[in-house]
Protein backbone atom coordinates (compact mmCIF):
# COMPACT_ATOMS: atom_id res chain seq x y z
CA UNK A 1 0.00 0.00 0.00
CA UNK A 2 1.39 3.45 -0.94
CA UNK A 3 1.99 5.33 2.40
CA UNK A 4 -0.60 8.17 2.55
CA UNK A 5 0.08 12.07 2.86
CA UNK A 6 1.17 13.12 6.03
CA UNK A 7 -1.06 15.33 7.12
CA UNK A 8 1.71 17.63 8.16
CA UNK A 9 -0.75 20.84 6.51
CA UNK A 10 -3.83 20.49 8.80
CA UNK A 11 -6.26 18.46 10.13
CA UNK A 12 -7.38 15.32 7.89
CA UNK A 13 -11.41 15.68 8.09
CA UNK A 14 -11.95 12.69 5.65
CA UNK A 15 -9.50 10.43 7.02
CA UNK A 16 -10.75 11.14 10.69
CA UNK A 17 -14.59 10.99 9.61
CA UNK A 18 -13.88 7.57 8.19
CA UNK A 19 -11.42 6.59 11.61
CA UNK A 20 -14.98 7.72 13.56
CA UNK A 21 -17.16 5.24 11.14
CA UNK A 22 -15.47 1.79 11.75
CA UNK A 23 -15.09 2.74 15.44
CA UNK A 24 -18.96 3.78 15.58
CA UNK A 25 -19.55 0.10 13.28
CA UNK A 26 -17.93 -1.60 16.12
CA UNK A 27 -19.42 0.18 18.90
CA UNK A 28 -22.89 -0.42 18.00
CA UNK A 29 -22.03 -4.24 17.17
CA UNK A 30 -20.50 -4.53 20.76
CA UNK A 31 -23.42 -3.05 22.32
CA UNK A 32 -25.62 -5.57 20.31
CA UNK A 33 -24.00 -8.47 21.29
CA UNK A 34 -23.51 -7.94 24.41
CA UNK A 35 -26.38 -5.83 26.10
CA UNK A 36 -29.40 -7.55 23.72
CA UNK A 37 -27.59 -11.12 22.98
CA UNK A 38 -25.53 -11.73 26.23
CA UNK A 39 -27.49 -9.67 29.13
CA UNK A 40 -30.77 -9.31 28.54
CA UNK A 41 -31.07 -12.57 26.08
CA UNK A 42 -33.74 -10.44 23.90
CA UNK A 43 -32.16 -11.43 20.83
CA UNK A 44 -31.66 -14.77 19.87
CA UNK A 45 -28.36 -16.48 18.20
CA UNK A 46 -30.45 -18.75 15.96
CA UNK A 47 -34.35 -18.06 14.57
CA UNK A 48 -35.36 -20.31 12.55
CA UNK A 49 -37.13 -17.82 10.17
CA UNK A 50 -33.86 -16.27 9.08
CA UNK A 51 -33.32 -16.62 5.16
CA UNK A 52 -30.16 -17.64 4.24
CA UNK A 53 -29.36 -14.18 3.00
CA UNK A 54 -30.08 -13.15 6.80
CA UNK A 55 -27.24 -15.66 7.76
CA UNK A 56 -24.54 -14.08 5.25
CA UNK A 57 -25.58 -10.72 6.03
CA UNK A 58 -25.13 -11.37 9.86
CA UNK A 59 -21.99 -12.91 9.24
CA UNK A 60 -20.25 -10.04 7.51
CA UNK A 61 -21.68 -7.71 10.11
CA UNK A 62 -20.32 -9.49 12.49
CA UNK A 63 -16.94 -9.96 11.57
CA UNK A 64 -16.71 -6.57 9.75
CA UNK A 65 -17.55 -4.62 12.99
CA UNK A 66 -14.96 -6.44 14.59
CA UNK A 67 -12.54 -5.89 12.13
CA UNK A 68 -13.32 -2.64 11.30
CA UNK A 69 -12.96 -1.35 15.29
CA UNK A 70 -9.43 -2.74 14.96
CA UNK A 71 -8.62 -0.98 11.86
CA UNK A 72 -10.58 2.22 13.26
CA UNK A 73 -8.75 2.06 16.45
CA UNK A 74 -5.42 1.62 14.74
CA UNK A 75 -6.61 4.57 12.52
CA UNK A 76 -6.96 6.91 15.43
CA UNK A 77 -3.30 6.24 16.79
CA UNK A 78 -2.22 7.19 13.07
CA UNK A 79 -4.31 10.52 13.23
CA UNK A 80 -3.14 11.20 16.40
CA UNK A 81 0.32 10.54 15.38
CA UNK A 82 0.50 12.81 12.33
CA UNK A 83 -1.74 15.77 13.93
CA UNK A 84 -4.38 15.18 11.45
CA UNK A 85 -7.39 14.15 13.90
CA UNK A 86 -10.11 16.57 13.67
CA UNK A 87 -12.33 15.82 16.59
CA UNK A 88 -15.91 17.22 15.54
CA UNK A 89 -14.89 14.89 12.22
CA UNK A 90 -14.03 11.79 14.09
CA UNK A 91 -17.30 11.83 16.43
CA UNK A 92 -19.57 12.56 13.70
CA UNK A 93 -18.01 9.05 12.10
CA UNK A 94 -18.49 7.28 15.21
CA UNK A 95 -22.28 9.06 15.26
CA UNK A 96 -23.20 7.87 12.12
CA UNK A 97 -21.64 4.67 12.34
CA UNK A 98 -23.44 4.00 15.18
CA UNK A 99 -26.78 4.87 13.03
CA UNK A 100 -26.56 3.73 10.16
CA UNK A 101 -25.79 0.01 11.71
CA UNK A 102 -28.89 0.17 13.90
CA UNK A 103 -30.76 1.35 11.28
CA UNK A 104 -29.40 -1.19 8.86
CA UNK A 105 -30.24 -4.17 11.65
CA UNK A 106 -33.19 -2.71 12.55
CA UNK A 107 -34.63 -2.47 9.12
CA UNK A 108 -33.29 -4.63 7.09
CA UNK A 109 -31.68 -7.40 9.11
CA UNK A 110 -34.35 -7.62 11.64
CA UNK A 111 -37.53 -7.16 9.46
CA UNK A 112 -36.72 -7.77 5.64
CA UNK A 113 -34.16 -10.48 5.90
CA UNK A 114 -36.13 -11.50 9.52
CA UNK A 115 -32.32 -12.34 11.58
CA UNK A 116 -34.73 -12.41 14.50
CA UNK A 117 -36.87 -10.00 16.31
CA UNK A 118 -35.72 -7.12 19.11
CA UNK A 119 -37.75 -8.85 21.71
CA UNK A 120 -39.87 -12.02 21.93
CA UNK A 121 -43.19 -12.77 23.04
CA UNK A 122 -44.30 -8.98 22.69
CA UNK A 123 -45.74 -6.93 20.13
CA UNK A 124 -42.47 -5.99 18.87
CA UNK A 125 -43.67 -2.74 17.11
CA UNK A 126 -42.97 -0.05 20.00
CA UNK A 127 -39.26 -1.47 20.21
CA UNK A 128 -38.76 -1.32 16.86
CA UNK A 129 -40.12 2.19 16.59
CA UNK A 130 -37.95 2.81 19.06
CA UNK A 131 -34.59 1.27 17.89
CA UNK A 132 -34.70 3.30 14.54
CA UNK A 133 -36.14 6.25 16.15
CA UNK A 134 -32.73 5.96 18.09
CA UNK A 135 -31.07 4.93 14.88
CA UNK A 136 -31.97 8.29 13.01
CA UNK A 137 -31.19 9.97 16.09
CA UNK A 138 -27.51 9.29 16.04
CA UNK A 139 -27.36 9.97 12.07
CA UNK A 140 -28.71 13.63 12.59
CA UNK A 141 -26.28 14.40 14.98
CA UNK A 142 -23.47 12.63 13.12
CA UNK A 143 -24.59 14.70 10.44
CA UNK A 144 -24.88 17.92 12.69
CA UNK A 145 -20.90 17.08 13.89
CA UNK A 146 -20.23 16.98 10.40
CA UNK A 147 -21.29 20.57 9.35
CA UNK A 148 -19.74 21.78 12.76
CA UNK A 149 -16.27 19.71 11.10
CA UNK A 150 -16.37 21.76 7.72
CA UNK A 151 -16.79 24.78 9.87
CA UNK A 152 -13.28 23.65 12.02
CA UNK A 153 -12.20 22.46 9.44
CA UNK A 154 -12.12 25.91 7.12
CA UNK A 155 -11.05 28.14 10.36
CA UNK A 156 -7.76 25.93 10.51
CA UNK A 157 -6.99 26.57 7.16
CA UNK A 158 -7.95 30.26 7.22
CA UNK A 159 -5.92 30.09 10.73
CA UNK A 160 -2.99 28.19 8.81
CA UNK A 161 -2.82 30.71 5.95
CA UNK A 162 -2.63 33.83 8.27
CA UNK A 163 0.72 35.35 8.57
CA UNK B 1 -2.49 -42.26 22.65
CA UNK B 2 -2.65 -43.57 19.71
CA UNK B 3 0.34 -43.72 17.09
CA UNK B 4 -1.05 -40.59 15.07
CA UNK B 5 -1.22 -38.67 18.26
CA UNK B 6 2.50 -39.47 18.90
CA UNK B 7 3.03 -38.82 16.08
CA UNK B 8 2.00 -34.98 15.67
CA UNK B 9 3.42 -35.05 19.18
CA UNK B 10 6.87 -35.84 18.44
CA UNK B 11 6.72 -34.01 15.28
CA UNK B 12 5.82 -30.95 16.70
CA UNK B 13 8.47 -31.33 19.17
CA UNK B 14 11.28 -31.90 16.92
CA UNK B 15 9.98 -28.67 14.85
CA UNK B 16 10.27 -26.30 17.76
CA UNK B 17 13.54 -27.99 18.80
CA UNK B 18 15.15 -27.63 15.27
CA UNK B 19 13.21 -23.57 15.22
CA UNK B 20 15.08 -22.84 18.48
CA UNK B 21 18.44 -24.45 17.05
CA UNK B 22 18.34 -22.15 13.70
CA UNK B 23 17.58 -19.36 16.44
CA UNK B 24 20.16 -20.15 18.43
CA UNK B 25 22.83 -20.61 15.32
CA UNK B 26 21.79 -16.54 14.24
CA UNK B 27 22.23 -15.35 17.69
CA UNK B 28 25.16 -16.80 17.63
CA UNK B 29 26.46 -15.10 14.16
CA UNK B 30 25.79 -12.15 16.31
CA UNK B 31 21.74 -11.71 13.98
CA UNK B 32 19.18 -10.58 16.24
CA UNK B 33 16.13 -12.89 16.51
CA UNK B 34 13.21 -11.86 19.32
CA UNK B 35 12.94 -14.43 22.19
CA UNK B 36 9.55 -13.89 21.82
CA UNK B 37 9.08 -15.95 18.06
CA UNK B 38 10.70 -19.22 20.03
CA UNK B 39 8.15 -18.51 22.65
CA UNK B 40 5.26 -18.23 20.53
CA UNK B 41 6.34 -20.96 18.17
CA UNK B 42 6.67 -23.47 21.04
CA UNK B 43 3.23 -22.19 22.08
CA UNK B 44 1.79 -22.83 18.91
CA UNK B 45 3.02 -26.32 19.53
CA UNK B 46 1.96 -26.97 22.47
CA UNK B 47 -1.71 -25.63 21.43
CA UNK B 48 -1.58 -28.19 18.91
CA UNK B 49 -0.40 -31.04 20.53
CA UNK B 50 -3.05 -30.23 23.80
CA UNK B 51 -5.83 -29.77 20.66
CA UNK B 52 -4.82 -33.35 19.45
CA UNK B 53 -3.88 -35.45 22.76
CA UNK B 54 -5.87 -34.08 25.64
CA UNK B 55 -9.23 -35.96 25.44
CA UNK B 56 -11.50 -33.40 25.70
CA UNK B 57 -14.15 -35.84 25.32
CA UNK B 58 -14.50 -36.83 28.46
CA UNK B 59 -14.93 -33.30 30.01
CA UNK B 60 -17.32 -32.04 27.18
CA UNK B 61 -19.96 -33.31 25.19
CA UNK B 62 -18.53 -35.23 22.05
CA UNK B 63 -18.98 -32.12 19.51
CA UNK B 64 -18.08 -29.47 21.57
CA UNK B 65 -14.95 -31.50 22.27
CA UNK B 66 -14.38 -31.50 18.32
CA UNK B 67 -14.86 -27.69 18.18
CA UNK B 68 -12.20 -27.34 21.04
CA UNK B 69 -9.85 -29.49 18.83
CA UNK B 70 -10.66 -27.32 15.88
CA UNK B 71 -10.15 -24.38 16.99
CA UNK B 72 -7.04 -24.90 18.74
CA UNK B 73 -5.54 -26.90 16.21
CA UNK B 74 -7.07 -25.00 13.16
CA UNK B 75 -7.24 -21.66 14.04
CA UNK B 76 -4.67 -20.81 17.11
CA UNK B 77 -2.02 -22.87 16.71
CA UNK B 78 -1.35 -21.78 13.32
CA UNK B 79 -1.82 -18.37 13.75
CA UNK B 80 0.98 -19.07 16.92
CA UNK B 81 3.36 -20.71 14.42
CA UNK B 82 3.18 -17.71 11.49
CA UNK B 83 3.67 -14.97 14.33
CA UNK B 84 6.98 -16.99 14.29
CA UNK B 85 8.24 -16.39 10.93
CA UNK B 86 9.29 -20.00 10.36
CA UNK B 87 10.14 -19.55 6.31
CA UNK B 88 12.37 -15.82 7.02
CA UNK B 89 13.97 -17.74 10.22
CA UNK B 90 15.10 -20.79 7.83
CA UNK B 91 15.81 -19.13 4.49
CA UNK B 92 18.40 -17.23 6.81
CA UNK B 93 20.06 -20.59 9.07
CA UNK B 94 20.29 -23.39 5.94
CA UNK B 95 22.95 -23.82 4.03
CA UNK B 96 23.32 -21.59 0.51
CA UNK B 97 22.31 -25.07 -1.49
CA UNK B 98 19.40 -25.21 0.43
CA UNK B 99 18.27 -21.83 0.41
CA UNK B 100 19.02 -21.97 -3.53
CA UNK B 101 16.74 -24.65 -3.43
CA UNK B 102 13.79 -22.94 -0.89
CA UNK B 103 13.54 -20.00 -3.14
CA UNK B 104 13.09 -21.45 -5.97
CA UNK B 105 10.48 -23.59 -4.71
CA UNK B 106 8.79 -19.97 -3.12
CA UNK B 107 8.97 -18.91 -7.00
CA UNK B 108 7.01 -22.35 -8.72
CA UNK B 109 3.70 -21.80 -10.00
CA UNK B 110 1.82 -23.79 -7.89
CA UNK B 111 3.20 -22.30 -4.19
CA UNK B 112 2.51 -18.98 -5.41
CA UNK B 113 -1.25 -19.86 -6.47
CA UNK B 114 -1.62 -21.85 -2.56
CA UNK B 115 0.09 -18.54 -0.91
CA UNK B 116 -2.90 -16.65 -2.95
CA UNK B 117 -5.18 -14.91 -0.15
CA UNK B 118 -8.14 -16.19 -1.42
CA UNK B 119 -7.03 -19.33 -2.52
CA UNK B 120 -5.49 -19.99 0.58
CA UNK B 121 -9.05 -19.11 2.34
CA UNK B 122 -11.07 -21.04 0.06
CA UNK B 123 -8.99 -24.65 0.80
CA UNK B 124 -9.15 -23.24 4.51
CA UNK B 125 -12.41 -22.47 5.05
CA UNK B 126 -13.70 -24.31 2.06
CA UNK B 127 -12.37 -27.28 3.54
CA UNK B 128 -14.12 -26.64 6.54
CA UNK B 129 -17.73 -26.28 4.83
CA UNK B 130 -16.83 -29.74 3.41
CA UNK B 131 -16.17 -31.12 6.58
CA UNK B 132 -19.64 -29.99 8.23
CA UNK B 133 -21.91 -29.97 5.38
CA UNK B 134 -20.42 -33.04 3.26
CA UNK B 135 -21.45 -37.02 4.25
CA UNK B 136 -18.47 -37.86 5.76
CA UNK B 137 -17.78 -41.38 7.10
CA UNK B 138 -18.72 -41.37 10.70
CA UNK B 139 -15.46 -40.65 13.43
CA UNK B 140 -13.93 -38.21 10.75
CA UNK B 141 -14.51 -35.55 13.34
CA UNK B 142 -12.52 -37.07 16.06
CA UNK B 143 -9.24 -38.60 13.67
CA UNK B 144 -6.03 -37.01 14.64
CA UNK B 145 -5.36 -36.83 10.85
CA UNK B 146 -8.20 -34.73 10.58
CA UNK B 147 -6.75 -32.03 13.07
CA UNK B 148 -3.15 -32.32 11.13
CA UNK B 149 -5.32 -31.23 8.12
CA UNK B 150 -7.19 -28.59 9.54
CA UNK B 151 -3.52 -27.27 11.10
CA UNK B 152 -2.33 -27.15 7.83
CA UNK B 153 -4.88 -25.64 5.93
CA UNK B 154 -4.90 -22.79 8.79
CA UNK B 155 -1.59 -22.43 9.16
CA UNK B 156 -1.29 -22.03 4.82
CA UNK B 157 -4.02 -19.26 5.49
CA UNK B 158 -2.39 -17.23 8.40
CA UNK B 159 0.61 -17.53 6.11
CA UNK B 160 -0.91 -15.77 3.09
CA UNK B 161 -3.16 -13.23 4.83
CA UNK B 162 -0.44 -11.98 7.18
CA UNK B 163 2.08 -12.24 4.73
CA UNK B 164 4.85 -11.93 7.63
CA UNK B 165 7.31 -13.53 6.15
CA UNK B 166 9.14 -13.27 2.22
CA UNK B 167 6.67 -13.39 -0.37
CA UNK B 168 7.57 -12.91 -3.67
CA UNK B 169 4.42 -10.32 -5.16
CA UNK B 170 3.27 -10.08 -1.46
CA UNK B 171 -0.51 -9.09 -2.10
CA UNK B 172 -1.21 -5.68 -0.69
CA UNK B 173 -3.44 -5.18 2.30
CA UNK B 174 -6.72 -4.53 0.76
CA UNK B 175 -6.56 -8.24 -0.62
CA UNK B 176 -5.20 -9.24 2.17
CA UNK B 177 -7.87 -7.82 4.71
CA UNK B 178 -10.90 -8.45 2.59
CA UNK B 179 -9.69 -11.68 2.54
CA UNK B 180 -10.02 -12.11 6.00
CA UNK B 181 -13.35 -10.40 6.27
CA UNK B 182 -14.89 -12.82 3.69
CA UNK B 183 -13.18 -15.68 5.51
CA UNK B 184 -14.27 -14.21 9.09
CA UNK B 185 -18.07 -14.25 8.05
CA UNK B 186 -18.08 -17.64 5.97
CA UNK B 187 -16.99 -18.90 9.23
CA UNK B 188 -19.50 -17.19 11.24
CA UNK B 189 -22.18 -18.02 9.13
CA UNK B 190 -21.34 -21.72 9.08
CA UNK B 191 -20.99 -21.64 12.87
CA UNK B 192 -24.62 -20.26 13.31
CA UNK B 193 -25.77 -22.75 11.23
CA UNK B 194 -24.46 -25.48 13.56
CA UNK B 195 -26.50 -24.25 16.26
CA UNK B 196 -29.81 -25.78 13.76
CA UNK B 197 -28.45 -28.55 12.16
CA UNK B 198 -25.04 -30.81 12.95
CA UNK B 199 -22.99 -32.74 9.97
CA UNK B 200 -25.12 -34.84 7.94
CA UNK B 201 -25.09 -38.18 9.18
CA UNK B 202 -24.28 -37.54 12.93
CA UNK B 203 -26.76 -37.30 15.57
CA UNK B 204 -24.95 -34.95 18.10
CA UNK B 205 -28.01 -33.79 20.64
CA UNK B 206 -29.20 -29.98 20.55
CA UNK B 207 -27.51 -29.10 23.72
CA UNK B 208 -24.00 -30.17 22.48
CA UNK B 209 -24.80 -28.33 19.00
CA UNK B 210 -25.53 -25.23 20.78
CA UNK B 211 -22.97 -25.39 22.52
CA UNK B 212 -20.07 -25.96 19.71
CA UNK B 213 -21.67 -23.73 17.37
CA UNK B 214 -21.38 -20.41 19.84
CA UNK B 215 -17.43 -22.02 21.38
CA UNK B 216 -16.87 -21.76 17.06
CA UNK B 217 -18.75 -18.59 16.77
CA UNK B 218 -17.14 -16.59 19.54
CA UNK B 219 -13.62 -18.45 19.44
CA UNK B 220 -13.39 -17.77 15.59
CA UNK B 221 -13.97 -14.33 16.74
CA UNK B 222 -11.26 -13.82 18.91
CA UNK B 223 -9.00 -15.54 16.54
CA UNK B 224 -9.95 -13.11 13.81
CA UNK B 225 -9.34 -10.17 15.87
CA UNK B 226 -6.07 -11.50 16.53
CA UNK B 227 -5.24 -11.51 13.18
CA UNK B 228 -6.88 -8.25 12.25
CA UNK B 229 -4.49 -6.70 15.16
CA UNK B 230 -1.39 -8.39 13.84
CA UNK B 231 -2.42 -7.00 9.76
CA UNK B 232 -3.42 -3.42 11.28
CA UNK B 233 -0.26 -2.97 13.49
CA UNK B 234 1.95 -3.69 9.74
CA UNK B 235 0.11 -1.04 8.44
CA UNK B 236 0.80 1.48 11.73
CA UNK B 237 4.49 0.66 11.57
CA UNK B 238 4.64 0.99 7.67
CA UNK B 239 2.69 4.58 7.73
CA UNK B 240 5.23 5.54 10.60
CA UNK B 241 8.16 4.37 8.35
CA UNK B 242 6.75 6.53 5.54
CA UNK B 243 5.81 9.45 7.76
CA UNK B 244 9.30 9.48 9.55
CA UNK B 245 10.69 9.80 5.57
CA UNK B 246 8.72 12.64 5.15
CA UNK B 247 9.16 14.47 7.84
CA UNK B 248 13.27 13.68 7.63
CA UNK B 249 13.57 15.00 4.10
CA UNK B 250 10.65 18.02 4.88
CA UNK B 251 10.62 19.57 8.11
CA UNK B 252 6.88 20.12 8.58
CA UNK B 253 6.14 24.19 10.08
CA UNK B 254 4.50 22.59 12.89
CA UNK B 255 8.21 21.21 14.32
CA UNK B 256 10.62 23.23 12.30
CA UNK B 257 12.88 25.57 15.08
CA UNK B 258 11.56 28.93 15.12
CA UNK B 259 13.58 31.28 12.70
CA UNK B 260 12.37 34.70 13.80
CA UNK B 261 14.86 37.00 15.25
CA UNK B 262 14.41 37.01 19.11
CA UNK B 263 14.05 40.00 20.63
CA UNK B 264 16.60 41.58 22.42
CA UNK B 265 16.47 41.13 25.97
CA UNK B 266 15.53 44.29 27.97
CA UNK B 267 18.35 46.29 29.16
CA UNK B 268 19.56 46.25 32.56
CA UNK B 269 18.28 48.95 34.98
Amino acid sequence: MPPSPPGAGGPLSGRSLVGGLLVGLGVAAFVDETVFHQLLHWHHFYDRSTSDVGLVSDGFFHAGSWLATVAGLFLYADLRRRGGLLRPAWWSGVCLGIGGFQLYDGTIQHKVLRLHQIRYGVDPAPYDWTWNVIAVLFLAAGAALWLRARRARAKAHAGGARP
Amino acid sequence: MTAAVAAVAVSAALCCALYTYAAGLLRRRGDTWARGRDAVCWLGGAVLVCSVAVPWGSYLPPFTAHTVAHLGAGMVAPLLVVLARPVTLALRTVPVAVRRGLVALTGTGAVRFLVLPPVAAVIDVGGLWLLYRAPLPAGVHHSPLLYAHLFTAGTLFAFSVLALDPLRHRPGLPLRAGTLLAAAAAHSVLARSLWAAGPPGTAYTAADLHLASQLMYYGGDLVEIAAAVVMAHQWYRAEGRALYRYRRRTPSPVTAPVTAPVPPPPPAP
